[in-house]
């Protein structure tokens, strides 16, 4: 009875569909909530060292009794011309500052893979010769004119090899280059 | 004599083959095939859900600033905040200084020391001295002059904020 003249079955298989409403309900939830409460810019600190003329010590001051690690920890020393890395086996010249297009804006930049290599070189000289003494904080000695994001370069460069407790210092040109002419006279300079 | 508008119910249909087609299917259910908006919506939340942060953000960076791009990885924490734009420093929002005057060294600004030690005295009266170093979040512009930026850290070791962070943006995004 239920076969048409044909003789095949007029009922069709139908597929068996999920309901997604409900699905589609918790999404519409889910979705706003979660764009309200994320996040796309991560916002992250680096924690600076006090240093001399910044912390509490005051400004100019210098502590005669020194520990080791102090005695050893180098210095990036950013002029608006070149960067040095000053150690306690010398004083590198690293690259000489170059200008960049960044953002339609003309800025100051440095080689920081340079900086890299000769940190890397400190690096492994510190611990081959003074094993025991660990040394993670770096001073970056800034001429006043040096751009902050500059710093921040630097810092990070530095923090790739182990030195990543970083201090920073502010000279005006006239005394980083005394000091340099002074390390050059002694010998210092490479 | 006017003429009255027809009473027949005749959907508005185009072409008598629509309306045939219509009522052969009368008594069937249209349903939207909804899978692959389904599919969108599970790779939306899955992204949303790698970029949600339970904490929220504890620094509003402020619109006349840019932060500089660095790879550390500290996370923030609420600390008094201090914002060192292209002409004015505020501190927890309210101007201090003017940046207009020629920065002749890195000596302490006075009026943002001051403005700090009354925080300090203030923080140290409510919540008592738990002995443990008072911190202060510092964002400055990328533009930000390195004798400006030792004037404002210099100010922050004067009035008692020996742990001073940078605030900077993590590089690749995330």
């Amino acid at each position: 009875m239920a076969q048409a003249a044909s003789g095949r079955s007029r009922r069709k298989k139908r597929a068996e569909e999920l309901d997604l409403l409900p699905v589609m309900n918790l999404f519409c939830v889910i979705i706003p909530f979660l764009l309200f409460s994320a996040s796309f810019l991560e916002i992250t600190v680096i924690e600076m060292s006090p240093t001399e003329g910044i912390g509490q010590g005051g400004a100019g001051t210098t502590n005669l009794a020194k520990s080791e690690e102090e005695l050893l920890q180098p210095r990036i020393i950013m002029t608006t011309d070149e960067m040095f890395l000053g150690t306690v086996f010398g004083t590198i010249p690293v690259c000489d500052a170059h200008w960049v297009e960044h953002d339609g804006e003309t800025i100051r930049s440095y080689d920081y893979s340079a900086l890299g290599d000769e940190l890397d070189n400190l690096r492994n000289e510190l611990t081959t010769q003074f094993p025991s003494v660990p040394v993670s904080k770096i001073i970056i000695l800034a001429q006043d004119e040096i751009r902050y994001s500059n710093l921040i370069d630097a810092i990070d460069t530095a923090r790739e090899y182990g030195f990543d407790q970083p201090g920073l210092q502010v000279s005006a040109a006239e005394v980083i280059a005394r000091q340099l002419a002074a390390m050059e006279a002694a010998g210092g300079v490479e | 004599m006017a003429m009255k508008p027809s009473q027949r119910k005749v959907p508005l249909l185009l072409g008598y083959k629509k309306n045939k087609a219509i009522m052969r299917g009368k008594d069937k259910k249209v349903t939207l095939n909804l899978t692959s908006m389904i599919d969108m919506f599970t790779i939306l939340v899955v992204f949303l859900l790698k970029s949600y942060s339970a904490e929220g953000q504890l620094i509003t960076i402020s619109d006349s600033l840019t932060l500089p791009q660095s790879v550390s990885a500290e996370t923030v924490e609420l600390n008094l905040d201090i914002v060192v734009s292209r002409d004015v420093i505020l501190v927890d929002g309210d101007p201090v200084y003017e940046i207009g005057e020629q920065l002749i060294d890195g000596s302490p600004i006075p009026l943002l020391v001051d403005r700090l030690s009354d925080h300090m005295e203030y923080t140290l009266a409510s919540r008592g001295n738990t002995g443990e170093d008072m911190e202060i979040n510092i964002q400055a512009d990328v533009a930000t002059p390195a004798l400006l930026l030792q004037k404002v850290m210099a100010s922050c070791g004067a009035a008692g904020y020996v742990t001073q962070n940078l605030a900077v943006i993590k590089a690749g995004g995330e």
